[in-house]
């Protein structure tokens, strides 16, 4: 499979009603890239990733996952063949403390049966120490650990952004979708996160796709980059190529005066 | 304040220490003999008509307990108690009621063969009472999880009614609107308090299981839940079918109590009563509903004072019956108004809260 993409997407098309969020997709992510998904607001980025993760059904597409198809696979299905996802509006168990948060993703792989839970058998026993162990270490790795027994509302909001990707990272991914986890941190924090996201490549081998407007952000750690517009991929490659690329200058800035004037907003 | 107390005394490293832990089994087990010791107290000492009500309270005990971890844990707003009380009464009294007391019951029609003729004792009885209901429990899981919130409240409320109007009128089975009497008074203090124990031992340690992090997950953020590989369709059915179990089994206890079941017994109000009980300890606490239960069970005898009459500063006001429902409506609204998260809200009273109160007070000394 050393071929192979870990993400492929073919023709990927999905309509609400009569908008057409995102149009003839094609995608592929190759193992261990860190790998970016920007474009202007509306382009349809949040679509791609509840289509991956199986919030939205596709009109038309594939999906392949380590060469498995997705489409039509239940999301706790999907998370549980290693695609792990974050959320741009922060969705964590807010009235969890951050360490049930993390244990929460580590549910999913618990072979442990809920009469062996009740009864509190040895086996269950010892895979709860492993997990609370595990669960400690992410936990450390996101700096979190001082504020594990607080309640996980109750963290700054950079905090919670970094809660959401250890609870992400305890279903034990291999492909980690990021929706725009820089969104609300301060330049420091950004700068800590982009290390922290080559640190989870670097060491947990873990393939990254990751939505952000924080355009320092993304340039400085993608590797390669697709931008969407209007559901519709225009441009893709190496950060550098794409920032030059006139297609993308346009969709984000608006085409210009000499080209006849658009209504294109640009937010970067 | 309670509340407030509670969070900061409870917060701590998890999980509690090797130490911690063997010293909180000895405490329950303290407790454990301790509340025997007082239930034989009571047994013998008290009136029969008291000794019903703390049978009373004990079933109630063990229907908030269950049915707190379907709405308060999971926070699917089920309202099925009534439902399943009412399958675990009729199949307890008809596994245990001897073949010539049923032949005398069933005079419009005869009761069905296979059960015409078994006669259970009563722990065989309750045990497949408990596994029944279970098994309705799942049935109507699959319809159920399908909707949430307002409309899987309605979904739950219609099977309720489906319940009682199928024993209104399955008259070979349930003998219809007559229902089943003569059944034998077997529900003792211990049984009951003894179920209690069962309750709270399996919805306790199924809570602080990793199955209960699930499940208040779930309670929390479906989507969320679900996307970190939770099958909630499954976790709910788990919740559910738990739930119903010993909503059965108090079912059966229940019909053992009071002798005589009947369809109209089994309304929403039995649900209604069990939702002010989980409402007013606070939903998602387990000590919260073992608390309300006992405190509204006896709150009803205790505010019979006010129905009595009463002579205050010359003016005679006779007493008013009734008059204890107006009382204890107005305590709810107050409840509501001024403790809108209940007693406990989502705390639980444990022992390592108690310690540190105990460790408090020496310290202060």
């Amino acid at each position: 499979m050393s071929g192979q993409p870990l993400l492929d997407v073919k023709g990927l098309t999905c309509r609400f009603g009569g908008l057409l969020a995102v149009e003839e997709m094609e995608l592929a992510v190759p193992r261990s890239q860190l790998a970016g998904l920007i474009g202007p607001n509306g382009a349809g980025k949040t679509t791609v990733f509840n289509l991956l993760t199986g919030r939205v059904k596709p009109a038309s597409g594939s999906i392949l996952f380590e060469g498995r198809p997705l489409i039509g696979l239940k999301a706790n299905r999907i998370n549980r063949l290693g695609l792990a996802r974050t959320f741009q509006n922060i969705r964590l168990f807010s009235e969890l403390t951050v360490m049930d948060n993390v244990l929460v993703g580590f549910h999913g792989g618990l072979k442990a049966n809920f009469i062996s839970a009740v009864l509190r058998l040895p086996s269950y026993r010892a895979e709860e120490r492993r997990i609370l162990a595990r669960a400690e270490e992410i936990l450390e790795l996101m700096g979190l650990m001082e504020q594990a027994q607080e309640r996980a509302g109750n963290l700054a909001y950079g905090q919670q952004r970094l809660l959401e990707i250890g609870r992400a990272l305890a279903t034990s991914p291999s492909l980690l979708l990021l929706d725009e986890p820089a969104a609300g941190m301060n330049p420091q924090e950004t700068l800590a996160l982009s290390a922290l996201v080559r640190r989870l490549r670097d060491e947990l081998k873990l393939t990254v796709l990751l939505i952000e407007h924080d355009m320092h952000f993304v340039m400085n750690l993608c590797e390669e980059l697709t931008v969407l517009d209007h559901g519709k991929v225009i441009a893709r490659g190496a950060p550098q190529a794409v920032q030059r690329d006139q297609a993308v200058i346009e969709a984000y800035l608006g085409v210009s005066p000499a080209k006849c004037a658009s209504t294109e907003n640009g937010d970067a | 304040m309670i509340r407030a107390l509670l969070r900061r005394l409870n917060a701590g490293p998890l999980p509690p220490p090797q130490a911690t832990r063997r010293r909180d089994f000895w405490l329950s087990l303290v407790a454990v003999a301790v509340m025997a010791v007082g239930l034989r107290l009571l047994e013998t000492g008290l009136s029969a008509y008291w000794v019903q009500m703390i049978c009373l309270a004990g079933l109630n005990v063990v229907l908030a307990v269950s049915y707190n971890l379907i709405n308060g844990v999971t926070g699917q707003f089920s309202l099925s108690p009534n439902a399943f009380m009412a399958c675990g009464a009729y199949v307890t009294a008809l596994l245990t009621l001897s073949p010539a007391e049923k032949s005398l019951s069933f005079i419009l029609e005869p009761l069905v063969w296979p059960l015409s003729v078994i006669s259970l004792p009563l722990p065989m009885a309750l045990m497949i009472a408990g596994l029944v209901t279970a098994l309705l429990g799942f049935v109507m899981g699959f319809p159920v999880f399908r909707v949430r919130d307002d409309y899987l409240a309605i979904v739950t409320l219609g099977f309720g009614e489906v319940i009682r109007v199928v024993a209104n009128n399955a008259q070979s089975v349930t003998n219809g609107p007559l229902g089943l009497k003569g059944i034998t008074h077997l529900t003792t203090v211990w049984w009951a308090w003894g179920l209690c124990l069962a309750a709270a031992f399996v919805v306790t340690r199924l809570i602080r299981s990793s199955y209960g992090l699930a499940l208040k997950a779930i309670r929390e953020d479906e989507v969320a839940a679900e996307t970190m590989g939770i099958d909630i369709f499954w976790h709910k059915m788990l919740a559910f079918m738990v739930s119903a179990f010993f909503q059965g089994v108090a079912g059966g206890l229940l019909a053992h109590l009071i002798t005589t079941i009947s369809p109209n017994l089994f309304t929403f109000f039995l649900t209604f009563n069990l939702l002010i009980m989980i409402v007013v300890g606070g939903l998602g606490s387990t000590t919260g509903a073992v608390l309300a239960a006992v405190l509204v069970t006896f709150g009803g005898e205790w505010l019979r004072v006010v129905e009595e009459p009463l002579s205050l500063f010359g003016y005679e006001i006779p007493g008013i019956a009734g008059m204890r429902m107006v009382v204890f409506s107005l305590i709810l609204v107050g409840f509501m108004i001024f403790m809108r998260r209940g007693l406990l809200g989502r705390n639980e009273f444990t022992w390592r809260w108690l310690t540190a109160l105990a460790g408090r007070r020496s310290e202060n000394k």
